[in-house]
């Protein structure tokens, strides 16, 4: 699982996930992911190169969204494939955690 | 009490249990069953979903994380699909009397655990379960046309 960041104007991160967010891919990116959620307040986690995500990736975009809101930030979701979309509507993280399809609506969910 | 056999050697996986095991393991395993069987990239990922959510509670609450124990994983052909059967040596659970978890109202009260057998439910056609002389055998079923019509 590879993650990176970009900053983009408006002072919003943009964060990368890149491979299957799955019990190891989950483990990889936790750390990484918890201090970006420690640092930011405008984050737009991009998800389209996600092939998939469990339980435990789940639990790795709730605890660092929980910390954002916290702090009073915000964060979205970018371009979930069809079946990471259906898991986060199952487990409903998608009423708690917007997902946008648009780039533009997401930066602009961020402003 | 059913019988469930593999019909061939790729058709049955034996898993450590470990959850840095199942990363590694399964998702190859599903990838050959799939391209031999011609499954659909939905089910595909169905399967390794409700695999990797089962596997990893047998891990950490059946086996209570404790390692070299033998998970056995089966593909059986059936005439409408497939099935997905899990056998265990852990003490007696059905995972299948676990309540779903609350539906959550915000974020901040949002529970971050319980979501693994729900998940199962929303992904797979049917789960039984069947308690063991010494474990457990979940039975996930798949039903998929394009399987069904691959089988004689």
């Amino acid at each position: 699982m590879q993650i990176s960041t970009e900053e983009l104007e408006g002072g919003i991160t943009r964060v990368v996930l890149d491979g299957r967010l799955d019990i190891m891919g989950a483990q990889e990116i936790d750390l990484k992911m918890n201090v970006i959620a420690g640092a930011k307040k405008a984050v737009l986690v991009d998800m389209q190169k996600v092939s998939f995500i469990g339980s435990m990736g789940l639990r790795t975009l709730v605890t660092p969204a929980q910390a954002i809101k916290g702090r009073g930030g915000k964060i979205v979701l970018f371009g979930p494939n069809e079946m990471v979309e259906k898991v986060l509507k199952s487990s409903a993280i998608d009423t708690l955690i917007p997902v946008h399809h648009e780039f533009q609506s997401a930066v602009a969910a961020l402003q | 009490m059913n019988s469930y056999s593999a019909n061939t050697p790729a058709e049955c996986l034996t898993l450590e249990s470990k959850l840095s095991e199942i990363s590694r393991v399964v998702p190859p395993w599903i990838e050959r069953l799939a391209s031999l069987h011609a499954i659909s990239d939905r089910t595909r990922y169905a399967m390794d979903l409700c695999l990797e959510e089962v596997l990893s509670n047998i891990v950490r609450h059946g086996y209570a994380c404790e390692s070299s124990r033998a998970i056995i994983i089966r593909y059986v052909s059936q005439r409408d699909g497939f099935t997905l059967v899990v056998e265990d040596e852990a003490p007696p659970f059905n995972p299948l009397i676990t309540e779903d978890p609350p539906i959550p109202r915000s974020l901040e009260n949002a529970s971050v655990g319980g979501q693994g057998i729900h998940l199962v439910k929303q992904f797979a056609d049917a789960i039984e379960y069947e308690p063991m002389p010494n474990g457990n055998r979940l039975i996930i079923k798949f039903i998929s046309p394009e399987t069904s019509r691959a089988v004689v």
